[in-house]
């Protein structure tokens, strides 16, 4: 996936967010951390690119500056020919059509006091959609996503956690966007509950002809919806590339220990495997580590990653990485490290 | 095996509410050997963390108990309340979910530690310090010297965790119960936090009661496994016979909804349906309303736990048409 944006649906390159750190009486700002710092990659039609990391890592404020929820710092969000991050009121209203959010709390992101129909009307209803033809969408999204018309007429609470992702999944489609960013759809769900969200994710993928970004921290739930994966650091993308070569080829340091320390539910498995257990916590946002930023836990650091930013650059496997000492395919880091 | 360190039997936890009794927990059974992780595996309202509750004695006044829980010879559901807490955080100590909220945030770690100690064994001040600094060691913190003085948000995620892990074998106790210990941290961390979980059980030779509800977790760490739908234990087994060899419908549905990390899957095969409420449970079987196999006989009964195995039962009429030949 060279960066040809010609054939992107969307395109997203040097994205900068940051944070401003106020403190004292006035909130001076005193400092700010860079929760997104030079992020780009590109979102075919119909694919689903998957953006994996632990916390802090800026795979939400990502997901939120790519709407402009929080507005970002510098760089594009290209979709089409249009600058997410430049456009004026009216313009945004009108990229907001196409791109849309599920969120990852469906207690939280439900109005409590309207009823569903009106949660899942509300954005034609600012976009100027006539009520009768609403009306008609909401009944119909109502069953698409596996609830019944008549259900638009009770309130959130009256839902199941998974009912509730069902009717964010429904107001994201209401106009018919392009790309729709999921912020750890499932993630609050119940694992008896994930696959029936997941499932529904593909099949209105298919149907609608979405492009789906995915932000999670479950490596296994990636694995299964993505078609490519970018891993995130401490804000940085550090891998990026087509499903398979993530997950059977890491290439990046951090990849692979990431991948080893998923725990897999396969007791067989799980007794043959080898771990590379990382030291430490990923280091504050606020004062990253210059020069590669995973170097302060990375098992094959050396001096250029203490003073050096990796770039990313294609490596065998097919991906793209940012490290100063790739892993070639097949390798692994516990070779590396027991030698 | 040994004589079990811990002996459950017919435990059942409800919950008055305006609506009736909710029942949480019922005839629950089992058995905890010196040195053994036993997990215990379910949903979100299946009972498992209200069963570990009430052997620690922490729920509310008006909780509905009834059953035994007999440790060394006691009735820990009968015991007074000065007796109880000679036994908790002393005999049987508990790992919460939740570090930031499980610790005090106006003391010290050390002096948190330090209390732990001093409450169950005579000892001095400065030889508790000493011990509290070689806990947080054994348990990775780096430091501890420095750190056993600093407060719990001045720790990481991953360090309380360790820190409280710390405070819960602090007295060597006979019993870990460690309610979901990993669910709030980061991979990376929560495979640290499960090593260091699993060397300390090692060399202090305590029973561990592990609830999760991440089967990955289960698989790297249990030695037995007991899963648990709507208040009861649906199937219980070696963690093979789990895995490879289950003969309860529940548990085979909960292992083919789960997306793999090392294959790919097309589909997700889904438990269609929700867990049932507790309040008005169905009739018979509680997992009938989502079972594929349910049939009439299904609804006029609830299946008792039967003995499928060495050390495996199973709760389902149907049992008998889930012999697999991958059993272990």
């Amino acid at each position: 996936m060279s960066t040809t944006a010609g054939d992107a649906l969307l395109s997203v390159r040097d994205l900068v967010t940051e944070f401003p750190i106020r403190a004292g009486v006035f909130r001076r700002e005193v400092g700010r951390v860079q929760a997104v710092s030079g992020v780009s990659f590109d979102l075919m039609a119909n694919e689903t690119l998957g953006v994996v990391g632990e916390s802090g890592c800026g795979k939400t404020t990502l997901g939120r500056s790519l709407l402009r929820l929080v507005p970002p710092t510098s760089g594009q969000v290209m979709l089409g020919d249009r600058d997410i991050t430049t456009a004026g009121r009216q313009d945004l209203r009108e990229l907001r059509r196409e791109i849309q959010m599920v969120f990852q709390d469906p207690y939280a992101s439900l109005n409590p006091r309207i009823p569903v129909r009106d949660i899942i009307g509300e954005p034609m209803r600012i976009h100027g959609v006539p009520k009768e033809e609403a009306a008609d969408r909401v009944s119909d999204l109502l069953t698409r996503v596996g609830l019944l018309p008549e259900h638009g007429n009770r309130y959130p609470h009256e839902f199941s956690g998974g009912q509730r992702q069902r009717i964010g999944i429904a107001r994201s489609l209401a106009l018919r966007p392009k790309v729709i960013v999921l912020d750890e759809p499932v993630s609050a769900l119940d694992v008896s509950i994930q696959a029936q969200v997941l499932n529904l994710l593909d099949e209105v993928q298919e149907e609608f002809n979405l492009s789906y970004i995915f932000i999670a921290h479950d490596l296994s739930v990636v694995r299964h919806t993505s078609d490519r994966v970018a891993v995130m650091y401490l804000g940085r993308i550090v891998e990026i590339g087509p499903r398979p070569s993530i997950y059977e080829q890491p290439s990046h340091p951090y990849t692979h220990s990431l991948l080893s320390a998923v725990p897999i539910a396969d007791p067989r498995r799980e007794r043959a495997r080898r771990r590379i257990l990382l030291q430490g916590d990923v280091p504050s946002p606020a004062s990253p580590p210059p020069g590669c930023r995973f170097h302060t836990r990375c098992p094959i650091a050396t001096d250029i990653c203490r003073t050096e930013v990796p770039k990313l650059r294609e490596v065998p496997g097919g991906q793209q990485v940012a490290c100063h000492h790739p892993l070639a395919p097949g390798e692994t880091l516990v070779d590396i490290t027991s030698r | 095996m040994t004589e079990p360190v811990l002996v459950v039997e017919g435990l059942n936890v409800g919950f008055p509410s305006k609506a009736g009794v909710v029942q949480a927990v019922s005839d629950v059974s089992f058995e905890l050997h010196a040195g053994e992780v036993l997990a215990v595996v379910g949903e979100s309202g299946s009972g498992k963390s209200v069963s570990a509750l009430t052997l620690m004695r922490l729920h509310a006044k008006s909780t509905r108990i009834s059953g035994r829980a007999v440790f060394e010879g006691r009735d820990l559901l009968t015991l007074s309340d000065r007796d109880m807490r000679s036994v908790r955080g002393n005999d049987i100590a508990m790992i919460f979910q939740d570090p930031m909220t499980a610790l005090n945030p106006v003391f010290s770690v050390g002096s948190q530690i330090i209390e732990a100690i001093r409450t169950h064994r005579d000892v001095s001040k400065q030889a508790a310090r000493a011990r509290a600094i070689e806990l947080l060691d054994l348990v990775g913190v780096p430091e501890p010297r420095r750190r056993v003085d600093q407060f719990p948000h001045e720790y990481s995620g991953g360090m309380r965790q360790r820190a409280m892990i710390a405070m819960a074998i602090a007295n060597e106790p006979k019993v870990l119960i460690a309610d979901e210990p990993t669910t709030a941290l980061d991979v990376t961390v929560q495979a640290q936090v499960m090593e260091v979980l699993r060397d300390v059980q090692e060399a202090t030779g305590s029973a561990m009661l592990l609830i999760t509800h991440d089967l990955g977790l289960v698989a790297g760490t249990a030695d037995r496994v007991q899963v648990m739908y709507a208040s009861r234990l649906v199937e219980t087994g070696g963690v093979d016979d789990i895995f490879y060899g289950s003969r309860n419908p529940y548990t085979r549905a909960l292992l083919d909804s789960i997306p793999d990390l090392v294959s790919d899957t097309d589909r997700l095969v889904p438990i269609p349906g929700n867990p049932p409420s507790l309040l008005n449970p169905p009739s018979g079987c509680p997992f009938r309303p989502r079972c594929s196999m349910a049939t009439d006989t299904c609804a006029e009964s609830v299946p008792n736990l039967t003995t499928v195995g060495d050390g495996h039962a199973t709760r389902c009429h149907h049992a008998d048409l889930l012999v697999t030949e991958g059993a272990s």
